[in-house]
């Protein structure tokens, strides 16, 4: 009985930080203003800096070495079907997200090339669907609640610094947390309980060694043409992430827009 | 006789429509003819030029078809009214320093890119933006747009990061985190571009 009781508070719990969580993106979506990309909003400045540096140190050590490593001494080919592996890993959640912006059709064909490519296509190691013309796009949660967020793109939010991943902010935060939660991979281990940890672990490494090596340029350039690489890339972040739910937008509403950024650079 | 005065309906026509022809893509092409003349003098000089002789040629271009003085002032935002006359000077020298430095290093050595241009949207602000696609040898096409006032390129953005509004963030923080002062920053940038 007591352990029902403890059991029923712990799920009210967790429900009640859940709806905290996207309170907390929905209100500070409102308190930030619409202030464009030049100025973030970021009212916890001081620690997401103290979370940089970390990232920064784990990076030079370790993290960018291993990612030049992997782009330079790795073939081409190996590194395309490595993409194409964890691409398609990925794709469930993709659909996910696309059945949620309204859009089944793409949703579908998101599945189809899902199912293409992990049978014909050899467990995602070559990319039959793109082949067969399925094109592949890819979402996440934190566009999903951008597209039907009524604020600019560019506010997502407080900014936030996120350990071992990087720049993100409120909503994509949250995005992301969604994301691991609807994941039918997880979820399926879960449930068969197996102890598929290192699975889980692996796919979280390799990826995050895959994203490196893809941004090294980017982000060389960025630090070294930069006064304040954490500023610099908070801006860059933001403004790169408003262009992607800019284009979801526009799929809709396209004259709006327009009109928008019309507006916006006059009072600019 | 309905067929000279038909005749001289469609030679009336047909000139109408060749003045407009011509007239019309002049206009709506300038731009896109701005872009596409900026491209190719860039790949002319990356691929001729290394050094100091490539960054002084790439400044060239800035100076002759970037706005650069606008630019410059829209990335100091609310510090450039603070800032003095001989200040001013100063960044915007510093500046254009820094963009020629940064452009002569981004491209190493041409490997091979090509810029298709795409659609070209007039603003009733009196803005064209021109939309183009850079070509890699290897990987995705990036994503290049070229904002463009009274004949000047005021602005880049590479998959949508504005070059312009990252330095503005990046130089407000800058400034900040240096007791509001525009001279810290100008300090800073002297000192970078002496040391290459």
């Amino acid at each position: 009985m007591i352990d029902g009781v403890t059991k029923a508070m712990a799920a009210g719990i967790r429900r009640s930080v859940v709806a905290l969580a996207l309170a907390g993106t929905v209100l500070g979506g409102c308190a930030s203003g619409d202030t464009g990309a030049a100025e973030v909003w970021d009212p916890i400045e001081t620690p997401n800096r103290f979370i940089f540096s970390i990232n920064r140190a784990v990076d030079i050590i370790a993290l960018r070495p291993l990612a030049v490593m992997y782009r330079d001494l790795l073939p081409e080919k190996a590194q395309t079907s490595v993409r194409n592996v964890l691409d398609n890993l990925g794709e469930p959640v993709t659909a996910i997200n696309e059945v949620v912006q309204g859009e089944p059709k793409r949703a579908a064909t998101t599945m189809a090339r899902f199912l293409v490519n992990s049978t014909i296509g050899l467990a995602g190691i070559f990319d039959v669907a793109s082949s067969l013309g399925l094109e592949r796009t890819k979402e996440d949660f934190g566009k999903t609640i951008g597209l039907y967020a009524g604020v600019e793109p560019e506010n997502g939010g407080f900014y936030l610094m996120l350990p071992g991943i990087g720049p993100s902010n409120a909503r994509d935060g949250t995005g992301l947390m969604m994301d691991y939660l609807v994941d039918p991979f997880r979820i399926l281990t879960f449930n068969l309980a197996v102890d598929w940890d290192w699975y889980q672990l692996g796919r979280y490494g390799v990826s995050v060694v895959d994203y490196r090596s893809r941004t090294i340029f980017a982000l060389d350039d960025l630090e070294k043409n930069s006064v304040d690489y954490y500023a610099a890339l908070r801006s860059a972040y933001t403004q790169n992430r408003a262009e992607l739910i800019r284009q979801k937008r526009e799929k809709t509403d396209a004259k709006g827009e327009l009109e928008r950024r019309d507006n916006l650079a006059l009072a600019r | 006789m309905p067929l000279p005065v038909s005749r001289r309906v469609v030679f009336r026509l047909a000139a109408a429509v060749a003045a407009s022809s011509i007239a019309l893509p002049a206009l709506a092409s300038d731009p896109s003819q701005l872009v596409a003349g900026v491209a190719a003098e860039v790949i002319g000089i990356v691929k001729t030029k290394t050094g100091a002789a490539r960054q002084a040629a790439i400044l060239q271009v800035l100076q002759t078809s970037f706005d650069m003085p606008y630019m410059g002032r829209s990335a100091l935002g609310t510090h450039w009214n603070q800032a003095s006359e001989e200040q001013r000077a100063r960044y915007l020298q510093a500046v254009a320093t820094a963009e020629a430095r940064a452009y002569s290093e981004r491209f190493g050595q041409y490997a091979g890119q090509t810029l298709t241009l795409g659609k070209v949207s007039n603003r009733p602000n009196g803005v064209t933006m021109v939309d183009s696609r850079l070509n890699q040898s290897t990987g995705q096409p990036i994503k290049l747009e070229w904002e463009i006032r009274n004949g000047k390129i005021t602005d880049v953005k590479v998959e949508g990061v504005s070059m312009v509004m990252t330095r503005r963030s990046d130089f407000n923080s800058y400034i900040q985190n240096n007791g509001g002062k525009v001279d810290a920053l100008i300090a800073e940038m002297e000192k970078r571009a002496a040391n290459q």
